[in-house]
Order: structure tokens, then sequence, then C-alpha cells
């Protein structure tokens, strides 16, 4: 009650008793005569410039030049706010859109809030206070307009007032032991630290991704680097034309992903597993996969595909070439689901782009019969599940044929594994099992259609020989009661 | 040659007596003689029921591990396996369909007044064991709808004071439905109630032998009135064995058209799949205690429903006791419309359990 009485003294004073011009500012010329870093910050200070003592924050009467009785309680004298008082002194003028008003600003009004609802709104160390305060990262004295280089949340100042926290190894443990304090030394290797360090303001950096007060935990579903949240954000500046026109960079890549099969898995589908913008450029390190790193890059998820093709003949054709990896035949962002039209030597295969009768015909006649290879599974897989549906529909039992289907449906994506080796014996191997398994559950299924067949067949023939016997019965019985 | 046989059994066993027995027994025939061939239905399809369960058990495992693709097995794998299981599980849903017609109609005809008391009631005895086979049997499979459904059988004679948590963990070999239950009903199925249901059924043979069969109770009150009989043997049982025959012949389309689904093998850490109810010979007991409220006066709802049925299944089971008026032979409205309610209660509530 008493600091809220407090308050109340100090929003009038500040209102009523303000000095006329900055010579009647008690507080202000007896701290400079002092000399004190707070009276040298003050005089650039944003609030200072629109009018605003020291008795705005610290409460007391500005006007009155007796100290004792300027700083008294009866002053509505606060002292120097501690902990979460200094972001409530904050919160009284930057929650009210009034007050702002009153000052000409047009600053949004939730920001305590925010920080509230944020990771730094949960409980200090200390047990105390909240994590970060307002003057955490925008100082006391001093404050500067955020559009202003030399404020501390300036995107050139930012990264600096950030890591003071978070490239502390000793404090972050206090909080989170697992979250890493190397993101300053891996965003100086980024395209965006490296275009920052040379005083490029337009880069991303940390508040682009992460937000300003409302900063919220990556696994946080709310935070703009969650998964899914994460390729919106890129794209925030990636597909803005006018904003990347200077980078010389395309601007599709978001609409492209949206698309692609890691796209829709994520966006749609939700599908965690599914990689992010950061998943292949890096997060803090961000930075476009060189040549020689893609296959390393999607190899990451993708360890089979990059095994094989890091032994097969094309690794050295495709470095000879200078050829990215994966890339060449999947593309980057607009990966799409690979089916079998991707292999083979139709105008719309990938490797007819190499190969051809007369170009590489080694690889056009193992691209050749690769396909012929899968579609053959394919259409072997395909017609016994036909089978299997066609006897299930009919009540047959053939729960074990329809799990032998997955044997074949597994040989099919290890068939598709096994392409990157480009080797027709490896693949053959492979096929050869899918097709065995194929075949084994296709005569089960026809085994079960002749079962149904037959079961009919012989309903019949029991139906005719228990109505022959229940006729003969009957007569047998007439006659007998007529007999008697 | 049949003589030469008879005449060396007759040496033996003196036939010559159970022959003479068998040539003087004739069976009443009336407007409702038809009513008597239930009995011989029911016979004959317990008759099939144990036959089909001792084929089944050649390849059945009663354990959580193996009763599901033993089954299976049988299914897909055993000659004829799939027309064995599948006559034995629609055998079963007939031969309580039959015995229930069976029961009413000695009801309605009030064949259980003096001297068949014990008939009427070894027949209730060996009805209720009926609806135990099925239950016990529901679960043998050991899929997701049986599973959930003996769970909810189960916990319903479990809200029962006192002696109910006992039944419970006796029913289910534990506080929950798992293997040791599927052992238990197992034993229960291909053991317990059968000893039990055939010591019962010779009783009950035995006595429609001794005693013959009933008259209607007008046919009884004229004495004087020429009465039509038909010899029990051979007319009466070559009749029953062409009604045996058809049976048997629809039995062996329904097996083919309408094969029992076997379903997904059960497992205890699944929700319960939506829509779970017991078999169809339960369903009005199930469908009328979702309409008792949850609290009656001062007891649980589901409680009074279990009294109600157990206190129903009592009186039902002891009407030749209480029945004075039909033991000496006058008419008697209240059990006739007691029977009727019962009748038209079941259908009605069964068909909203099914429809539901």
């Amino acid at each position: 009650m008493t600091r809220v009485a407090g308050l109340l003294v100090v929003c009038t004073l500040m209102l009523t008793a303000a000095p006329k011009t900055w010579a009647d500012d008690k507080c202000f010329s007896c701290h400079q005569s002092l000399g004190d870093r707070a009276s040298e910050l003050f005089p650039r200070d944003v609030h200072r410039l629109k009018g605003i003592t020291c008795a705005g924050c610290h409460g007391g009467n500005a006007g009155i030049e007796d100290m004792e009785q300027a700083m008294s309680k009866a002053a509505g004298f606060l002292g120097v706010p501690k902990g979460d008082e200094i972001s409530r002194a904050c919160a009284k003028c930057h929650s009210s859109a009034e007050r702002m008003k009153q000052y000409g600003s047009s600053l949004a009004t939730g920001q305590l809030e925010q920080l509230q609802a944020s990771v730094h709104g949960n409980l200090a160390a200390s047990g105390k206070e909240h994590i970060a305060q307002c003057s955490t990262c925008h100082n006391a004295h001093g404050i500067a307009s955020v559009k202003s280089a030399w404020s501390p949340v300036h995107p050139s100042q930012l990264v600096k007032t950030c890591t003071r926290c978070h490239a502390n190894a000793t404090l972050m443990r206090t909080y989170n032991p697992s979250l890493p304090v190397d993101q300053l030394e891996k965003y100086r290797t980024s395209v965006h630290g490296i275009r920052h360090s040379r005083g490029d303001a337009k880069v991303a950096e940390c508040a682009s991704c992460h937000g300003s007060h409302d900063i919220r935990t990556a696994k946080d579903v709310k935070s703009t680097v969650y998964p899914t949240n994460l390729p919106a954000t890129c794209a925030a500046c990636h597909s803005r034309a006018d904003y990347m026109k200077e980078y010389r960079i395309p601007v599709d890549q978001f609409e492209k992903f949206s698309k692609s099969v890691h796209g829709v898995a994520l966006l749609q589908k939700h599908d965690l597993a599914a990689p992010a913008c950061n998943d292949c450029h890096g997060n803090h390190g961000a930075a476009p996969p060189g040549i020689a790193s893609v296959s390393n890059v999607c190899g990451t998820c993708h360890a089979l595909n990059a095994d094989l093709f890091s032994a097969s003949p094309h690794k050295k054709a495709f470095d000879e070439r200078k050829l990215p990896e994966c890339e060449t035949c999947h593309g980057n962002h607009e990966i799409i689901v690979a089916t079998n039209k991707l292999l083979g030597v139709a105008s719309d295969a990938v490797c007819s782009r190499c190969h051809s009768e007369t170009q590489n015909v080694k690889g056009y006649v193992v691209a050749r019969s690769m396909r012929a290879l899968i579609d053959s599974l394919e259409q072997g897989e395909r017609q016994a599940v036909t089978l299997v549906e066609g006897a299930e529909q009919k009540g047959m039992e053939i729960s074990e044929a329809k799990f032998k289907l997955r044997d074949a449906r597994q040989a099919r994506l290890e068939a598709r594994t096994m392409i990157h080796s480009f080797s027709s014996e490896r693949f053959e191997e492979v096929v050869g099992k899918g097709l065995n398994v194929a075949s084994a559950v296709s005569v089960e299924a026809h085994e079960a259609l002749d079962e149904y067949v037959f079961r009919r067949i012989g309903l019949g023939v029991a139906t005719l020989v228990i109505t022959v016997l229940v006729i003969s019965l009957y007569l047998f019985i007439r006659r007998l009661e007529r007999r008697s | 040659m049949w003589k030469r046989l008879y005449d060396w059994i007759d040496q033996r066993v003196q036939l010559g007596g159970l022959m003479e027995f068998m040539g003087k027994k004739y069976v009443p025939i009336h407007a409702h003689s038809v009513w008597y061939y239930f009995g011989g239905v029911s016979l004959f399809l317990f008759i099939i029921q144990v036959v089909t369960g001792i084929l089944l058990l050649l390849y059945y495992k009663g354990s959580e591990e193996l009763a599901f693709e033993s089954i299976q097995f049988i299914m897909s794998k055993v000659k004829f396996g799939w027309l064995i299981r599948s006559i034995h599980s629609w055998t079963a849903n007939l031969f309580i369909l039959t015995s229930m017609i069976h029961m009413f109609s000695v009801y309605f005809a009030r064949a259980y007044r003096k001297p068949r008391e014990i008939t009427w009631v070894t027949g209730m005895l060996m009805f209720f064991l009926a609806l135990a086979f099925g239950f016990s049997g529901y679960l043998l499979p050991w899929n997701e709808l049986a599973f959930f459904a003996t769970k909810v059988g189960t916990d319903i004679p479990g809200v029962i004071p006192v002696i109910g948590k006992p039944i419970m963990v006796f029913l289910r070999g534990g506080e929950d439905v798992t293997g040791a239950t599927l052992s238990r009903f197992f034993g229960f199925h291909v053991a317990v109630f059968p000893a039990i249901f055939t010591v019962i059924l010779g009783i009950h043979l035995l006595l429609v032998q001794r005693q013959g069969m009933s008259e209607p109770m007008n046919a009884e009150a004229n004495p004087h009135t020429e009465k039509k009989t038909m010899p029990f043997f051979p007319n009466f049982l070559l009749r029953d064995l062409l009604l045996w025959l058809i049976v048997l012949n629809l039995l062996a389309v329904l097996a083919v058209f309408f094969p029992w689904e076997l379903g997904q093998k059960a497992d205890p850490f699944a929700p319960a799949p939506a829509g779970i109810k017991p078999e169809w010979y339960f369903l009005f007991m199930f469908q009328t205690l979702k309409y008792i409220p949850g609290k009656v006066l001062f007891l649980d709802g589901e409680i009074l429903g279990v009294l109600l049925f157990g206190f129903a299944g009592l009186l039902w089971t002891l009407v030749p006791f209480w029945d004075r008026k039909s033991n000496r032979g006058e008419r008697n409205r209240f059990v006739t419309y007691l029977g009727l309610f019962a009748v038209i209660y079941i259908m009605i509530l069964t068909i909203i359990g099914w429809v539901a």
C-alpha cells in the first residue's frame, strides 16, 4: 500500500512539480556537481529530452533545493528502485497509452506484459525478482531510442547486449546449463554476422529472429524460432524482394520450401522431424552450405543415402565437375517427393541429364535397368496388395500375408535408397528380395481366393446332400406315419 | 447283420426292457407341439459345440501371448479350421437363442408345473451355464472387443457390496483383466462348465424320458377327449433328425457367408474402442444398467440393477414353486403377463442396445 501511495505521489509531483527549465531540476544540478555517472549519462537520455526529471523515476521534488526536503518521504522520494521495482517504475508510463500520448510517443504499451510472459520473465536464481528488468537491456540513465546508434538495443549494439549474459557460461549455467553460450562465436561466422560486423544494420541480429520483449524458449510452440514457426521468421526478411534487393539472392525460398516434401511435412503435418531452415543452414551460424558440404548437410538425416553416394562412382564424377551432390538431382528448397520418375532414361528422369545412348553410356544402361527393376517391384507389390485386399473383402483370414506386405514395402524403400549406390548388382539383390516377398504374398492371396470359391462350392455340395437327406427322411416319415 | 448285432448286445445288456420302454413312449400332438422341437434342437446344438470345441482344442493355446495367434492359425492354416471355428461361434449364439425359445415355450405352456419342477430348475441352471459358456468363450480369442467387453462384464459383479469385489477378483484372477483371466476363463469354458453341464443335462434328459412330454393344461382339463399322440421312437426322433439336418445346413450357410471375424489382438494398454457392447444375449441387461440413474434413494444405480436382475432370475427359476394356481390346473394370468412382459422387455431393450 505504501508503495502504491508513493507511486501516486511521484506521478502527481512529476506532472505538477516538474521544473520549467533544466536549471530548475535541483536533483540533476546537485548530482552533476558531484560528477556521478548517472548525471553524466542523463543529459542525452530520451526521457530527459522529453522533459522528465530524476524525480520521474526516483520520486521526490526536483524543484526544492533543500536536499532533505526534496528527498523526503513526504515529497514521495523512492530512492533507487531495485529488482522488479525497476520495471514497475518504467511501466508507470510505458504501460499507459494515455501517458505515452502526452509525451508524443507511439510506442506499444504492452512491453512489460510481454517481458513477463517471456523466458526472461521467469523468476531469477535469487527467487526475489524476474530474470530481466527493463534496465537489463536498455540501461538506466542515458536510455536512448532504439533507433539511436548508441542504444544498447540498436541492431548494431544488440548482439553485444544479449551476449553480456548469453556468452557468460557461469551465469547461463544458473538458468539453463544445456543452453550453448557460443552463439556469438557462431554468429560471427555466419553471413549475417560477417555483414553485421561490417556495419550492415539490416542483417539479422538476435531480436530479428527471437523477438525483443516476448522472447520465448525455442521449445515453446509460440516461439518465433519453434521449428514450425521458423521458416516464416526467416521469410520475414528473405521473402521481401525490396529488403533483399541489395543482397542479390533469390526471395522465393519460402515459397519453394512450403511446397517441398520437407515443407509439407513440417508446416502442414507438423512433423517436427522434418527440417526447418536452420537444420540445413545452421541457426546462429547460418550460411548456405557450400558445394562440398551439401551431402554432409543432407546426410545428417539421410545418412545411408549419403554413405552410398560417397562410395559410388558418382562421387568422383560430381567432385570433378564441381556439382553439389544431393542438390544436383533433388534440388534444394523445392525438393519434391522422390518418385520413380527421377530414375531412368526418359526425358523427365534426372539421369538423362548426363547419360544418353551416346554419352556416358554405361550409366545410361544402368539407369534403364534400374528403372525397369523398380517398376516391376512396384507393380508386383501393387498386384499383391490388390489381391490381399480382394481376399480380405471376401472375409478370408489373410492377416499373415498382409503382414508380409510390409517386407515388400520395406524392400521397395531399401531399393530406393540403394539407387544411390548406382550399382546394378546391389540394386538387383534388394529388388529381388522384394519381388520374392510380393510373389509369395500374391500366391497366398490367390490361395485364399481359391479357397473362397472352394468354400462356396463345398457349401453347395453339402446343401445338396443335406437336402436329399431331408427329402428322403421326410418321405420316409410320411410313409411310416401313413402305415401306422 | 443288424439283427445279429442287436442280439449280440441284447444277450449281454438286456436291451429288451429299454426297447419296450421306448416303444411305449408317446409324444402328445396338439396345436403347440411345434415347441417340443426346440429342446431337441438345443441338444443338437450342444452336441455340435462339444464336437467343434474338442476340435478347436487341438490347436487352441490358452495364453495371453498365443491365444490370438492360435485362432489366426486355425482360421488360415488348419484344414477346415475356419469352418469349425465359425460353426462353433455361430452355434454358441443359436444355442442360446433356441434355449431361450425352449425356456419361454415351457414357461407359457406351464410345463414346469408339478411333477416337472426339477426338470424346469435343471433347465434354468443349464440356461445360466449357457450364458456363462458364452461369456467365458467370448474372451478366448483374446481380441480387442472381447478384452474390453470382459473388462466391462467383470466390472458389473464388482459393484455388489461386500461379496462383489472378491467375485470380481476371482473371475479375473486378479484386479485387472490379464492373461490370468484368459487362463481362468479357458479352464471354466472347457472343463468346469462342461462337467457341470453334462451332469445337469443327464438329469434333465432322464427326467424328460421318465416323465414324458408335458401336455397343455386344457388337454389335461378334459381327460375324456381323445388324445392324439405320436410314438417317440422312431417318429418324433426322425422328425427331430430332419430338423437337425436343416439346422446343420443353416450353420454351414452362416459359416460360409458370414465367417466369424477375429478382429485385432487385445492390447491392454490401448484405449477402449468406441461402442463396446456385450454379446446380444447380455444386451438387454447392459442397456437397462445404462438407464438406471446413478443414485436411486440410498442405493447406487448399478448395484440396484444387478440386484434387480439377480432377483428376477431367482423368481423366474423358482416359478414352479410360487405359481400354485397352475399346479392346481387353474389359469394364472399373472404368470402369462409376467412372461409377456419379460419377452417384450428383452426384445425391445436388445434392439435399442443393438441400434445404439
